[in-house]
């Protein structure tokens, strides 16, 4: 039973964990990338479409990444090239990446609602063979599918990038002094959208997290995980091990509510907003401390 | 010179109208058809055209409700929320009150205007007291109240006779007199304006207008010249929270007459486009509005006639945004050409 209440918090906290790692790298360049929901829609939609064309999940996984990449590449040409504000920039993706999901579901697949593919295996369930086994925490340790595990590899390869590598002191010079970076040499722009295209994969791997295991595809699908996961980019405080600590707060109030859900006969709809309630309020208790801080 | 500024807009408004048409042949058997259709329906009889006019309305609100926080330099984005929750207590006052006459849609609207502004002002009271970004606040709450009024519109305030999640209907006479029957053109759309007009006279003439835009420009220059730049992020986010829920309101008592789940579907990110369009000036929001609104009536007419689905006007209407925000847009197509000849 906890096992497989932490087995759901996993599973929930991934796709957050994913998106939020993404967010990231934009933030330790400075911007906030507002664009994580839609460019994960986006991927939830194409990984799917996809994998059921050709019957392949790993191409459905790069088709995600695919378009998820390419609406990161659009909102940064727009916010450096253009000079549009970036924040602007990421609503457009997101209304673009809402609207084109429907447009062509409605238009490829014939329907606005939720659909179904079936061409393709779903993501296996790995079992590790003597985790697995392990009284109670079995459930909890293994039967996860390959880019859930990935996520967590994730973590503490962006932790060693950010920390051990030229790349990262680079990236958090230019976000943390803009006039420093340049005054070495370090192409602030080139960073800024760099962290935006990598932003863009690991969304891309979020939107595919979310629709391919179940194999479905519905409007809208993303659902706000995307909002969810750039709070966490912000009480991460550009330490991925702190992303990956509020991603399990999140995952939990995600899990919680789905257990709720199915065990008590509370309204669902009032039972959704426990995650947002758990965000919210995280991210006033956080600034609140660090108006303490500063005082 | 308004005009100058606004030479990039219409640029954008204009090769969007190009990727729509682009769309379109792409996906209709008869393009012709339906591109007749999504260009010219919407004006084809009184009851297309008044439909469309009709849609404008909550947009008009929307994009003064984007207007007012972005001009204050608030990113208010949860305009979604405000409105349908702010509809939801004016409807069910409206509901509870019915008959005592006209004087109650004051009562209806303010009650509406009251509660959109107070969720709106939480975030922006967040912003002020401790920095909360004010983007994601909103955006979370708004999410929040979605959830929230729907689980009335299900339960607690349902029509148990609707057959769909809608709240009962309000009394006829509380409703806005029809303007262009058969359309569903109504009498909202002249307080629509009118609101555009103060809002404008605000901006322009009085001092809390002059205040909001400093502010906007700069929060330093702001607090040196003293004035409260806190109380004026509340104040905006109040209004801008408040306009929203006037929208939905006006769309209830205008058409619908009652609270169908999901009717502003998109009013709210429409809003924004609006704003952004019209370059946050009150005026201008009402062409703007009436954009978008012919975007969506000549999908729906579209869709109608010919074989593309509405959805085609998401699509459209996303590349708007695309493009409005690319104010560098214009300078950067000269620079590339600059660069070619030399």
């Amino acid at each position: 039973m906890i096992g497989e209440f932490i087995h759901t918090v996993v599973s929930m906290t991934v796709p957050i964990l994913l998106a939020a790692l993404g967010g990231l790298f934009t933030d330790l360049s400075g911007i906030l990338n507002i664009g994580l929901e839609g460019m994960m829609l986006s991927s939830c939609f194409f990984s799917v479409l996809a994998a059921d064309m050709t019957g392949s999940v790993v191409v459905g996984v790069l088709s995600g990444i695919a378009i998820s990449t390419a609406f990161a590449g659009i909102t940064a040409f727009l916010g450096i090239k253009l000079r549009a504000n970036i924040f602007v920039a990421g609503l457009a993706t997101n209304l673009m990446s809402a609207g084109l999901t429907v447009f062509l579901s409605s238009t490829l697949l014939g329907s606005k609602g939720t659909v179904t593919f079936t061409s393709f295996e779903p993501l296996g369930r790995l079992q590790i063979p003597l985790l697995n086994d392990l009284p109670l925490l079995g459930r909890a340790l293994s039967g996860y599918n390959i880019l859930e595990y990935l996520a967590f590899a994730l973590v503490i390869i962006t932790y060693f990038v950010v920390f051990k590598t030229p790349y990262g002191y680079h990236l958090q010079t230019v976000g943390k002094n803009p006039e420093t970076a340049r005054s070495v040499g370090i192409s602030v722009e080139k960073h800024i959208v760099l962290s935006f295209l990598l932003s863009g994969v690991f969304c891309g791997l979020a939107g595919a997290v979310l629709s391919l295991p179940m194999r479905v595809f519905v409007g809208g699908m993303s659902s706000g995980r995307g909002w969810i996961a750039l709070v966490a980019v912000v009480l991460g405080r550009g330490n991925p091990l702190g992303v990956l600590v509020a991603s399990l707060i999140f995952g939990a109030a995600s899990a919680l509510s789905n257990l709720l859900q199915a065990v008590t006969n509370l309204s669902a709809d009032l039972l959704l907003t426990i995650p947002f309630f758990v965000t919210l309020t995280s991210m006033v208790v956080y600034a609140m401390r660090k108006q303490v801080r500063h005082d | 010179m308004w005009f100058r500024k606004s030479i990039p807009p219409l640029m954008s408004l204009v090769i969007s109208l190009l990727l729509g048409l682009l769309v379109i042949t792409l996906t209709s058997s008869s393009p012709l058809e339906a591109a007749r259709a999504f260009f010219l329906g919407s004006f084809s009889n009184s009851y297309f055209f008044g439909n469309m006019l009709a849609s404008a309305v909550p947009l008009i609100l929307t994009g003064l409700a984007a207007a007012v926080s972005f001009s204050s330099s608030a990113f208010n984005l949860g305009l979604e929320g405000q409105l349908y929750f702010g509809t939801l207590i004016g409807t069910y006052i409206a509901y509870k009150l019915g008959n005592f006459g006209s004087w109650t849609i004051v009562v209806i609207l303010g009650a509406a205007f009251i509660s959109g502004g107070s969720v709106a002002a939480v975030s922006g009271y967040l912003k002020s007291k401790w920095n909360v970004n004010e983007l994601i606040s909103s955006l979370l709450i708004s999410y929040s109240l979605v959830y929230i009024v729907n689980f009335f519109l299900a339960g607690p305030f349902t029509d148990p006779l609707a057959g769909l999640a809608a709240s009962p209907y309000v009394s006829e006479k509380l409703m806005f007199s029809k303007l262009m029957l058969p359309s569903s053109l109504h009498s909202g759309l002249l307080l629509a304006i009118a609101v555009s007009v103060v809002i404008y006279l605000i901006f322009s003439r009085h001092t809390w207008g002059y205040e909001l835009r400093i502010t906007g420009r700069s929060q330093f220059f702001a607090s040196y010249g003293g004035i409260d730049v806190r109380k004026t992020w509340i104040t905006a986010m109040f209004l801008s929270g408040g306009l929203a829920a006037l929208g939905g309101m006006i769309d209830v008592l205008g058409i619908h007459g009652r609270m169908i789940k999901g009717f502003s579907y998109g009013y709210g990110w429409n809003g924004i486009a609006v704003a952004l369009i019209a370059r946050n000036n009150p005026l201008l929001v009402i062409p703007s509005a009436l954009f978008f609104s012919y975007l969506e009536s000549g999908a729906q007419v579209g869709a109608l006639m010919s074989d593309i689905t509405p959805e085609v006007a998401r699509v459209i209407q996303a590349s708007v945004f695309y493009l409005v925000t690319a104010e560098g847009l214009a300078f950067f197509l000269k620079k590339r050409r600059r660069a070619k000849t030399a």
